[in-house]
């Protein structure tokens, strides 16, 4: 049976990281790269011993694709491109292209320089993994081969960010990646066609939850920020250049003159550099409402944000300034934080994941000393963390109502959900499979899936094939309802195609048979030859209404294409042996007359 | 009504000093039953509709991490457990100390038992169900028994008011008053004694040690109102005297009586709501566990007297601006251990965790 196999590869059942194995029509393709950023060692990268167990994985992939740049989806690329070995093609959107490297090589250098690791990636690997990256436009179909053609639509989440439609022949598979179905201030919301693929499969991560408001995520980060510098204290924000800065911004601004607050905001300048490069990436990604809304402000137009000077974090009374890195891992934000962690009137907010090894990850798991490290790697002192730590998550995920939506859109055939503990996703299940009566796998890491497919296979049929068909008679035919016919299906080279027999015949140089099948019996009958062949004639067309008989004067009877003709020895005239000779095709019709002959004639 | 942009904004922005958290979700389908299945887990459940569906939440873990509040990011609800019931769900109650559920629906002719299930499976089954003998459009009202073994209190009206275990099916007890007067809401004061409230404001109550009921009629009723009560018990299982008991009625007059006086309430007052005798289905009162002689409104908007805190969430919301009629709040429930935490619901599926500031005494 025709079917679509998926594997989601990494060991354990922990969630983290995203890398899909998918195999349909014969090819082979990887659905993201991620890195597991719980481990410290092998089990942070995703099995590949399942694709092959030795040697490079060019032969055995089609294509790889990726679909943001978030590390748990692209962190393991130039593990596997570069270490293992990957010399195919890698696909993804522009701005993932330009954005991977970067955090990346952010990456790289903790784990190395920071944490001292070896069996590790380098900054080369990373470029020469780039080098085989193809960029992709949304809504544009990429053939990657004669066979297999993908086409990237949006999905929200964060910029760049697309969801997969994979295609082969008439099977489709839908991957979301991360995606979220309710617009934020500078992302729309996800969107794909009826696209109706035989599978949908995304993540479940959050398909259990019900999402806070996003109001709410705002008025609590107002609420802080207000409450700090109301006190007197100081609030820092580390953050990556592109995307969640700038809505931060807009709403620090209008919350600003609202309440008509004096205190001073500034954007370092890192990121104003940083950011310029990425807005004019973010303005061609982006469609026309987002354009709109967002290009009105130009990121620097803000009346009460201003660029930052280093000096200006020893200035007394309140502030709030925006910083990258966002990991305080090096740079700005960092050395920003060693001035204002030891005041507990002040604080930190940090928008997002952080990197194990991070200053950014420690705080967060509430480490109140820090050991700070000097140029190389030796400790200079303890930095004690007496401001007030928030981690507040602003990323946008599609939760359990987000899920019903887009298989609302898509209307997939199948849906398959990974990273998720089968258990806890029963209710979800049989809600998918209740609602829209779709089949809902849910994989183990590990493990195949085989979803079987009903393809429809499309075959050309020959123009005289049709005619002949047409000339049959009967009723129209009905597009919804199935009619035999009778043809040959040739299937060439890459071709299918459905002609007559004789026509198929002809092309394979053979000579057609004819199948004639003869049958004799024997019948007393008192009349002359002639006389027995007119009762014969007069009985059948009395009992064969809708058929053709014809008594022809040369001495036989023809129903349809079966022949009759009587013969009697000159030793016994009433003996008549009644001759039958039909063709295949007319085999039932012939074994019922001579059924119905051997019971006799009627008198 | 319809609210502009600029006035939801405002209330947004004063919710800075108004709320100490704010939490607020949109579920796929409204509910109108806020219940406690565990210190931080509720179930709700559809209403609208022929299917409904039965969730167990899990609420945020942000509101309890205490001092760690933030280094904690979790502001979601998780759906612990789900279940489908194939009738829309009027009231739903939780049996304590099991990980059962009784629900009832409209027009139904049975109650339907629920299990919610532990950690080895996400499914709510039903497990069992009790006849009824009629049906009524509201629903038949529950109540949980107090006692060891497992029984619900039931009845769509007065005479047919009955406790029934839930094990066995059997019939415990059944009130014996011949009235055919709708029932508004009824509970159990401890083990053996219960009340009832009639939807004219008539209060019953009972004992299951013995048959018969004593009922206390309002002193002047009007005919045409709705009355809704709820009940205060100062310590449980205990003496039924330190027990108070609010009635609300859907022209805002409001009686509270001391259990051991039904007859003449101790205090009566007059709020001033919107009398509308068709919009009667939602409307709550209940009394805080924790603050003293603190209670809740809900279902009808009320100008007068002025209240400690009114929560507007639902209308200033960002679905309300662009639907035609205001959300109305279907029902709203307590914390059970956080002095001043509300969870509310209304009719277009949303649903608020809210922590109110008191402006005299938490400045």
């Amino acid at each position: 049976m025709p079917d679509i196999k998926v594997t989601p590869l990494g060991a354990g059942q922990d969630v983290g990281r995203s890398c899909i194995l998918v195999s349909i029509g014969g090819k082979n393709i990887m659905l993201d790269c991620g890195m597991h950023m719980g481990y410290n060692d092998d089990r942070r990268f995703p099995d590949f011993s399942y694709i092959t167990q030795n040697g490079r994985l060019t032969e055995f992939l089609d294509c790889v694709i990726i679909s943001h740049f978030h590390l748990d989806h692209c962190g393991a690329l130039p593990y596997m491109s570069e270490m293992v070995g990957y010399d195919g093609p890698i696909y993804m959107t522009h701005p993932t292209k330009a954005i991977c490297p970067i955090l990346l090589e952010d990456f790289r250098k903790i784990t190395v320089d920071k944490k001292g690791e070896t069996n590790f990636f380098t900054s080369q690997m990373i470029k020469d993994c780039m080098k085989k990256v193809v960029p992709l436009n949304l809504h544009q179909t990429v053939q990657v081969d004669e066979e297999l053609e993908i086409k990237a639509y949006y999905a929200g989440h964060v910029l760049g960010a697309a969801m997969v439609q994979i295609k082969v022949g008439s099977e489709s598979v839908v991957y979301t990646g991360d995606y979220n179905m309710t617009p934020d201030r500078h992302l729309g919301a996800a969107w794909i066609d009826k696209c109706r693929p035989d599978l949908l499969i995304s993540e479940s991560t959050y398909a259990t939850t019900i999402r806070d408001s996003k109001r709410c995520r705002e008025r609590d980060f107002l609420k802080k920020v207000h409450e700090t510098v109301e006190r007197g204290g100081k609030v820092l924000i580390p953050v990556f250049a592109l995307g969640r800065a700038q809505e931060l911004c807009i709403l620090l601004e209008t919350f600003w003159e609202r309440m008509n607050l004096k205190a001073p905001i500034y954007f370092s300048t890192g990121l104003t550099e940083k950011a310029n490069h990425y807005y004019k990436l973010f303005i061609t990604w982006t469609n026309q409402k987002i354009r709109k809304t967002f290009v009105q402000r130009n990121m620097f137009e803000f009346k009460h944000i201003k660029a930052f000077d280093r000096s200006y974090a020893d200035n007394p009374g309140p502030m709030v300034v925006f910083a990258t890195p966002g990991m305080l891992h090096a740079g700005q934000s960092l050395l920003i934080f060693k001035k204002w962690a030891g005041n507990e009137k002040n604080m930190v907010i940090m928008p997002g994941y952080c990197v194990q090894g991070t200053v950014g990850h420690k705080i967060l798991n509430g480490q109140k000393k820090l050991e700070m490290e000097g140029r190389a790697t030796v400790i200079i002192g303890t930095l004690d963390v007496k401001l007030q730590v928030e981690y507040m998550s602003f990323s946008a995920h599609a939760d359990a109502k987000g899920i019903m939506q887009l298989i609302r859109m898509a209307e997939p055939r199948n849906m398959l959900l990974v990273h998720g503990e089968a258990k806890k996703m029963e209710f979800l299940k049989d809600k998918i499979e209740q609602e829209f009566s779709i089949s809902c796998y849910m994989p183990a890491n590990g493990e195949t899936t085989s979803i079987v497919t009903n393809p429809s296979v499309p075959v050309d049929i020959s123009l005289n094939l049709l005619k002949r068909e047409m000339a049959l008679g009967g009723p129209l035919p009905d597009a919804k309802r199935p009619r035999t016919m009778h043809g040959t299906l040739i299937m060439k080279d890459n071709s299918l195609r459905l002609v007559s027999p004789e026509q198929a015949l002809k092309e394979l140089g053979l000579s057609e048979h004819q199948l004639r099948f003869t049958c004799r019996v024997q019948l007393h009958d008192p009349h002359s030859d002639n006389d027995t062949l007119g009762r014969i004639y007069t009985h059948l067309k009395s009992v064969l209404k809708t058929y053709s008989i014809q008594h022809v004067p040369d001495g036989t009877v023809i129903v349809e294409s079966i022949v009759i003709k009587v013969t009697s020895s000159a030793e016994e005239p009433n003996l008549k042996v009644i001759l039958l000779s039909w063709s295949y095709q007319d085999e039932e019709l012939g074994s019922f007359l001579s059924t119905l002959l051997k019971k006799g004639l009627p008198s | 009504m319809d609210i502009s942009s600029d006035e939801s904004d405002d209330w947004f922005i004063e919710s800075l000093n108004t709320y100490k958290d704010l939490h607020v979700f949109q579920l796929e389908h409204p509910t109108k039953v806020i219940e406690w299945t565990g210190d931080k887990n509720i179930c709700v459940a559809g209403y609208t509709g022929s299917r409904s569906e039965i969730l167990e939440l899990l609420l945020p873990l942000k509101l309890y991490a205490g001092e760690n509040q933030g280094l904690c990011a979790e502001r979601d609800f998780k759906v612990q457990h789900g279940g489908f019931s194939e009738e829309p769900i009027e009231s739903l109650i939780h049996i304590s100390g099991t990980r059962c559920v009784v629900t009832s629906g409209s027009s139904s002719s049975t109650l339907q038992i629920w299990d919610i299930g532990g950690d080895d499976s996400d499914v709510i089954k039903r497990t069992g169900v009790i006849n009824l003998k009629s049906t009524s459009v509201k629903g038949c009202k529950i109540a949980p028994g107090l006692t060891d073994e497992p029984a619900v209190l039931h009845g769509s009206c007065i005479s047919e008011v009955q406790l029934t275990e839930i094990a066995t099916g059997r019939v415990l007890y059944t009130v014996a008053k011949e009235s055919s007067d709708s029932v508004s809401g009824l509970q159990f004061v401890n083990a053996c004694v219960f009340l009832i409230c009639a939807s004219d404001g008539t209060l019953f109550m009972g004992d299951t040690r013995d048959p018969s009921t004593c009922h206390y009629p309002l002193e002047d009723s009007k005919s045409g109102l709705h009355w809704a009560f709820g009940l205060r018990s100062d310590s449980s299982q205990s003496e039924p005297s330190g027990c108070t008991v609010a009635r609300l009625s859907s022209s805002g007059h409001m009686l509270l009586s001391d259990l051991r006086n039904l007859q003449s309430p101790f205090c009566q007052t007059q709020l001033n709501v919107q009398h509308d005798a068709s919009k009667n289905d939602f409307l709550n009162v209940s009394w805080a566990p924790v603050l003293d002689r603190c209670l809740s409104v809900s279902g009808k908007k009320c100008s007068s007297p002025q209240p400690v805190f009114s929560h507007r969430g639902h209308e200033m919301s960002d679905e309300a601006k662009y639907s035609g009629s205001p959300p109305v709040v279907t029902t709203h429930s307590w914390h059970q251990s956080r002095p001043k935490t509300l969870l509310s619901a209304a009719t277009d599926g949303s649903l608020h965790v809210w922590d109110w500031v008191d402006k005299i005494t938490d400045r």
